[in-house]
């Protein structure tokens, strides 16, 4: 703007865009923004009962925290559930997007079935998973007359956590990436095959550099929630499971401490240590994606 | 595609942010109504006494025209839920009350001070109750709750595999080495039958009772020490290792997927110990009812002892609720003679009223007798302020038993250094 004066249609305009994200404002404000700070304050404290009675304790959860052993174990947890679930449903959400975009039978009857999980709810999945890989009872260890642990066995289990956690989230990954694939042109398509090239090519010098602000999209959604996974684990991990601490991830010791134990202050110190690392993490991706992604 | 750059980066900061945005979701909204048509909110936590208890809520509706509304949500759940309640001033009208936490919420005044409206009633007399169970619920000598029930522990076995096995089934003269020697006998060695189950975290229903048994015990009377490390505790505790070590019992896996009276109710396991607020479940299993009885918990040979651990569930009510009066009604009702008669007599669980308890022993066809009989030498389930953490922090660490990664006597003597200082803390 050149002159400092707004013109009354600019004030007009002005006025009207705040009117318009107001509600999302205050939505945003009051439930994310405010508890993000409050939280923040309370990890400075030691928490009484029912929140009152809170004693300021300076830095020491977050010496408690980088201490504890249970904490760190934790934090591996959820990178291994991270790097198994992150790449995994991107792989296959990736492949089946490009199957279901072409013209096909019974097109719409694929794409409703792989978004079902999508909308089941969460502790349904886990019920189900559970009786599905019960070691005793369990329709896999039946059918195929193995006798895995694959729950509560401390090595395997967060890695089968992590390929329910795919289960649950390719059909997710798929419509976003089918909403991509839509948006180029089939031009570039035609040309390659003119030109020679086979469905393979066409697919890793077409579909992925053109699809690359989707799965940057993807990736960082996909990431961030990964590693707040919860309810996957809080629902199909039993308290007696043996393999518990090693699956366990930083939400669920969050939650463990907050909730269960009532230590408010240790379990806000393990979430404000997440949020920063997230943000770490988030940031890496948003500076490495102007060598990979592509804008056309 | 500048638009789609910048949508990324605030949807992912929006993300970021909805983790921290979590906590206080979790409180029911009750809707205020006229006095004619009161609904009284309940929350428990045990669906196998959900049918016998809407029973008796419907008596009350019936007697007082005042309406309930019942809920349950599992035991973890619960807790959680009522802090978030209480912090909130969203607590449900009336609602159990567990020894685990009840210190907490009397000393910070969430539950409704009852003390005066007893001695005012003629329903409710302390004295027909066990003193102890009043203990729980009692701070500053105030009244915060009125005794629900009674339940004690006892033996489970299933009389087709003793009958097979050619064995006497589990006697009142049973030490916990005859206990062990079954134990053997029953196991079959392809894992299909295992003799006894007992999870990490069974301690009332389970290791509590040998080491009360062996004179050992699991927290001072003065709530300041645990007795983990006591070597008659070690003992006991060193039964339960024999059984792990020797393979009678399954996999702690097993056991954590599946629990343990659904292990007994599908033929896997020939023994367990369970408290007498199980019996719902097994009422329900028609294996069970053919093929499963109960039988007196075995003494300690050392001892000579036979010990059972006892707790009592209280019902509360709401300190901060909009109907406190008619709260208080419903307590009454809950605690009086009836209605604990009726409780019993359906079989819900035995009843904290003195004497109704024999009408729950003929209420079912399993010999409920040796529950009444485990009545004679019974110790209140170890409690202090901060029962829930060191109690599952032990359960973790017990773990490592499980798992033969440490020896029983290190594992008791880390839990015992992690309760003292938990205690400590108090």
């Amino acid at each position: 703007m050149k002159s400092k004066k707004m013109s009354p249609q600019q004030k007009n305009e002005f006025m009207w865009g705040w009117i318009f994200i107001l509600p999302t404002l205050i939505g945003l404000v009051i439930l994310n923004i405010i508890p993000i700070f409050q939280t923040i304050y309370q990890s400075f404290f030691k928490t009484g009962d029912f929140g009152r009675g809170n004693k300021f304790v300076g830095l020491d959860n977050y010496m408690k925290v980088f201490a504890d052993e249970e904490v760190w174990q934790s934090l591996i947890n959820t990178f291994k559930y991270a790097i198994v679930e992150v790449p995994v449903s991107i792989c296959i959400a990736l492949v089946l997007a490009a199957l279901l975009n072409r013209k096909m039978k019974g097109r719409t009857i694929y794409r409703t079935i792989i978004f079902l999980p999508m909308v089941t709810a969460p502790a349904a999945i886990a019920m189900v998973w559970r009786w599905v890989l019960n070691s005793k009872f369990g329709l896999i260890n039946n059918i195929f007359g193995v006798d895995v642990q694959w729950l509560s066995d401390p090595k395997i289990a967060v890695y089968t956590l992590a390929l329910i956690g795919v289960w649950s989230i390719i059909g997710y990954n798929m419509i976003l990436f089918l909403a991509g694939l839509q948006e180029i042109p089939a031009d570039y398509y035609e040309a390659a095959t003119i030109d020679g090239a086979t469905g393979m090519k066409s697919f890793f010098y077409i579909t992925i550099p053109l699809l690359s602000p989707s799965i940057f999209f993807v990736c960082i959604t996909r990431i961030i929630s990964a590693l707040q996974v919860f309810d996957l684990i809080f629902m199909v991990m039993d308290k007696t499971n043996p393999a518990l601490s090693k699956t366990q991830s930083l939400v669920y010791l969050f939650y463990d401490y907050s909730f269960a134990q009532k230590n408010l202050g240790y379990g806000a110190t393990i979430v404000v240590v997440l949020l920063i690392l997230t943000l770490i993490i988030t940031a890496i991706q948003m500076y490495a994606q102007k060598k990979w992604v592509f804008y056309n | 595609m500048k638009f789609k750059k910048i949508f990324c980066g605030v949807l992912a900061a929006s993300m970021i942010m909805g983790l921290m945005g979590c906590g206080s979701e979790e409180a029911t909204i009750n809707t205020s109504s006229t006095p004619e048509e009161v609904t009284l909110s309940i929350n428990i936590w045990d669906t196998y006494q959900q049918p016998g208890l809407q029973q008796i809520l419907d008596d009350f509706t019936a007697k007082t025209g005042i309406k309930t509304e019942l809920s349950v949500i599992t035991w973890t759940e619960y807790w959680t839920i009522l802090e978030a309640g209480a912090q909130g001033g969203q607590l449900p009208d009336v609602f159990w009350m567990h020894s685990n936490e009840s210190q907490r919420y009397m000393e910070n005044d969430m539950l409704l001070d009852i003390t005066d409206k007893i001695a005012e009633s003629t329903i409710i007399d302390p004295e027909n109750y066990p003193e102890d169970i009043w203990g729980l619920y009692t701070s500053s000598d105030k009244y915060y709750a009125v005794p629900k029930d009674i339940d004690t522990i006892a033996l489970w076995y299933n009389k087709t595999m003793f009958d097979e096995a050619g064995l006497e089934y589990p006697n009142a003269d049973w030490t916990w080495d005859d206990m062990t020697e079954a134990a053997r006998k029953l196991t079959k060695p392809d894992g299909s039958q295992y003799g006894v189950a007992i999870r990490n975290d069974g301690g009332q229903m389970g290791y509590y009772n040998m080491i009360y048994s062996n004179g050992g015990y699991v927290i001072s009377e003065d709530k300041k020490k645990s007795g983990y490390d006591d070597p008659k505790s070690i003992e006991a505790m060193q039964i339960l290792e024999t059984w792990i070590n020797e393979g009678l019992m399954p996999s702690l896996s097993i056991m954590a997927e599946t629990n343990v009276e659904v292990l007994m109710q599908s033929a896997q396991i020939a023994m367990t110990i369970q408290g007498s607020w199980m019996l719902s479940s097994y009422e329900e299993s028609e294996y069970a009812l053919a093929n499963i009885d109960i039988a007196e918990l075995p003494m300690s040979k050392s001892t000579g002892e036979r010990v059972s651990m006892f707790n009592g569930l209280g019902w509360a009510a709401s300190a901060s609720g909009d109907h406190t009066e008619e709260a208080w009604q419903l307590l009454e009702y809950l605690g009086s003679k009836e209605a604990q008669e009726k409780q019993a007599e359906l079989g819900v669980t035995m009843s904290a009223y003195n004497g109704t308890s024999d009408k729950w022993a003929t209420s079912s066809s399993f010999n409920l007798q040796a529950y009444i009989n485990m009545m004679d030498n019974m110790i209140i389930n170890p409690y202090s302020r901060n029962t829930f953490i060191w109690d599952s922090e032990n359960n973790e660490i017990l773990k490592q038993a499980y798992l033969g990664e440490k020896s029983m006597e290190e594992v008791c003597k880390e839990m015992a250094a992690q309760q003292n200082k938990v205690l400590a803390d108090e």
